[in-house]
């Protein structure tokens, strides 16, 4: 693999990352009457802006790769939303959500190693 | 009123059947804009930049806005779901697609796919499996 390549995996995947978590701290926001748009809007926005910065790298990602080889390294997302989610927006991770993120790295593995 | 125990996180509001349909129709959406990028990635490889980190010549392809119409449709079921889901648990099942998207490819876009590699989307698909059923079968605690 090149070196482009890795820093546009690891860059895609902090984007993709910090995107969802933004993403879920604004649409939290919606749940409340009436909805407070001064706190939604820059976290709605920079979520947008994260995840644009994710599709454009990602763009740069399929046009060097086989889809099937490069999505797995996608795969580590599951696991570094889950640990941002458990430390940012502080949910509870249960016993089988950890045994569910285990399997889906170690397919993961699997399938990028083939 | 708030007869909360300060200590004590307060256990996520169970999702509703919406959200559960919802969240198939992100995982369907997302799984054809994948695809339908990689016609168009592939319809624009040769005009990329080999030294460049972004890939900005793929908005050259059709391809490519059909991908972006099924990724919008996708991010609006998504956000949809964010409201009542807590973020880990959505973000996991979505994670169907990691091997929904290899399949795809090998079905519909005549990737191979190695016996290891077949072993390896097998444990992506019990892995999601594993977090989806209890979240989608847990009784509510009175």
């Amino acid at each position: 693999m090149s070196t482009v390549l890795l820093l546009a995996l690891i860059a895609s995947q902090l984007c993709l990352v910090s995107g969802e978590l933004l993403m879920k701290r604004a649409m939290d926001l919606t749940n409340a009457t009436p909805i407070p748009w001064r706190r939604f809007i820059p976290r709605f926005l920079s979520a947008i802006a994260c995840m644009s910065g994710w599709f454009f790298l990602w763009g740069g990602i399929l046009q060097r790769a086989d889809l099937s080889f490069v999505y797995p390294f996608e795969g580590l997302s599951p696991i570094l939303v889950m640990l941002g989610a458990a430390i940012f927006l502080k949910e509870k991770l249960t016993l089988r959500t950890w045994i569910g993120i285990a399997l889906i790295s170690a397919g993961v593995a699997l399938v990028s190693a083939s | 009123m708030n007869s909360k125990q300060p200590s004590a996180p307060a256990p996520h509001p169970r999702p509703s059947r919406r959200s559960y349909a919802l969240l198939a129709v992100g995982v369907t959406c997302v799984t054809a804009a994948e695809l339908l990028f990689k016609r168009g990635a592939t319809a624009t490889a040769g005009a990329a930049d080999a030294t460049a980190l972004f890939g900005f010549s793929i908005l050259t392809s059709g391809w490519t806005w059909l991908g972006i119409a099924a990724y919008i449709s996708a991010s609006a079921a998504w956000i949809n779901v964010l409201r009542q889901m807590p973020l880990h648990i959505a973000f996991s099942m979505m994670s169907a697609d990691q091997a929904l998207v290899p399949l795809c490819a090998w079905a519909l876009l005549g990737e191979t796919i190695s016996p290891r590699r077949w072993c390896g989307i097998g444990l992506v698909i019990v892995g999601v499996y594993v977090i989806a059923r209890p979240a989608s079968h847990r009784e509510v605690k009175p």
